[in-house]
């Protein structure tokens, strides 16, 4: 029960991190003005550790919450559940995930598919965006970089409170 | 196949039925999305309230409004008794209120501010959102203590300006960058790199005459009606405060 509480505890905690630096963008963290996609930074890891179908759930609520954040009506759900469920397929995944370079590549191809939705929708809209290229190609190499790093080390952290990983007990 | 498997456990009604505290999570995030992040935007104006912008600003910007209405006094008077037939309507909006910047995103896929104030100090969608050098964009929802400005510069915006002088009419078509796209109406407009832009008294959104920018480059090769880029004259990037009405 302890172990449960604590993970709904991480989780909140992780969300509301993501939700602060999705809104107040801090000028730190910028390549030309672009942030680095902290849905998808926080996604892979949680994604990675619990499976698909945890995955894909924490996607749509994740695509939800930035829907919510932003005044156009693009939408991320469809991709970040998409990519949820795909990144979940790595949860038997033989190699220690977290020592490689994978977890950025993860990251790198997640972040240009959601932009790719993005400029997708717009082309639906019959709007335009000059700075398309720009935009994405920022954000894949900003989001790319910073994936091994903070993706490993969430993903450390998921699995030492994950029940599934958890040793079991010996009787005294 | 581990994708086959995974798709036929997912699908599994009792596993379906067991997590439904996940599909209530899901049902108060679909919530969150469809009030656009109402109730997290009130909270991050309250959370970060410390760390809102000083007042040197505000003070400032009143400052620079007291003198900009008394050299309009000053200068403009006849025109102005010529206006006031025209905008009786606009004033009637009420005064401008002034506003802080919580958040700013003016790159990337969507251009939006965030303001601390909202619908309980009395800005309401629709508002137009000035700062020192011109127009910025518009109020395109509220709550409470908060207000989210669409940006000229994001690919859903239109607004309806001019060339000052009354010489040529178009459309500001925001394309994701600091400088949108001017779409004429018509086919032959005499426009020079330089011209200023301000909105047009036949748009219904904002009031005529706010300043919006100066024309950088013409296209006149385009079709059907020449376009040119506009460099936007307020500062986006470095405004703190703005002013809403």
């Amino acid at each position: 029960m302890a172990i449960v509480l604590d993970r709904s505890r991480a989780l909140f905690a992780t969300g509301l991190l993501v939700f602060l630096l999705t809104l107040a963008n801090p000028s730190l963290v910028q390549l030309n003005g672009i942030p680095p996609c902290w849905v998808v930074l926080w996604l892979l890891p949680w994604a990675v550790v619990e499976g698909p179908a945890a995955g894909a759930t924490a996607g749509i609520a994740m695509g939800l919450l930035l829907d919510a954040l932003q005044g156009s009506n693009l939408s991320s759900v469809p991709v970040l559940a998409l990519l949820g469920f795909w990144w979940g397929q790595f949860q038997k995944a033989r190699r220690p995930l977290e020592r490689s370079t994978t977890l950025g590549l993860l990251a790198l191809l997640g972040t240009l598919l959601l932009n790719g939705s993005y400029a997708l929708q717009l082309y639906w809209r019959a709007e335009f965006s000059r700075a398309a290229w720009q935009t994405t190609l920022a954000q894949t190499l900003l989001t790319a970089l910073i994936a091994p790093v903070m993706c490993s080390l969430l993903v450390l952290f998921w699995r030492r409170i994950s029940p599934q990983y958890l040793q079991p007990r010996s009787p005294q | 196949m581990a994708l086959r498997t995974n798709l036929k456990r997912l699908l599994n009604p009792r596993l379906l039925l067991a997590s439904w505290p996940w599909l209530l999570l899901l049902a108060a995030f679909a919530v969150l999305r469809i009030s656009k992040g109402a109730l997290l935007l009130d909270f991050y104006a309250q959370a970060t309230r410390p760390f809102w912008p000083g007042s040197a600003q505000r003070e400032w910007l009143q400052k620079a409004q007291r003198f900009e209405d008394q050299r309009r006094i000053a200068l403009l008077e006849a025109q102005l008794q010529q206006q006031q037939q025209h905008q009786a309507l606009q004033l009637q909006k009420g005064p401008w209120l002034t506003a802080a910047v919580i958040s700013r995103n003016i790159q990337g896929w969507w251009q939006q501010l965030i303001l601390g104030a909202g619908a309980l100090e009395g800005i309401r969608v629709g508002a137009a959102v000035t700062a020192p050098g011109g127009l910025l964009g518009r109020v395109s929802s509220v709550t409470p203590s908060t207000a989210r400005v669409l940006l000229l510069g994001d690919p859903s915006s239109r607004v309806a300006v001019e060339l000052q002088g009354k010489r040529g009419q178009g459309i500001l078509v925001g394309d994701g960058t600091s400088r949108p796209r001017l779409a004429f109406l018509d086919k032959d407009v005499e426009v020079l790199p330089g011209d200023v832009v301000i909105t047009s008294p036949a748009s219904t959104i904002f009031p005529a005459n706010l300043i919006v920018g100066v024309v950088q480059k013409v296209d006149f090769e385009a079709t059907p009606a020449p376009e040119a880029l506009i460099q936007l004259s307020a500062p986006v990037k470095a405004i703190d405060w703005v002013r809403v009405r």
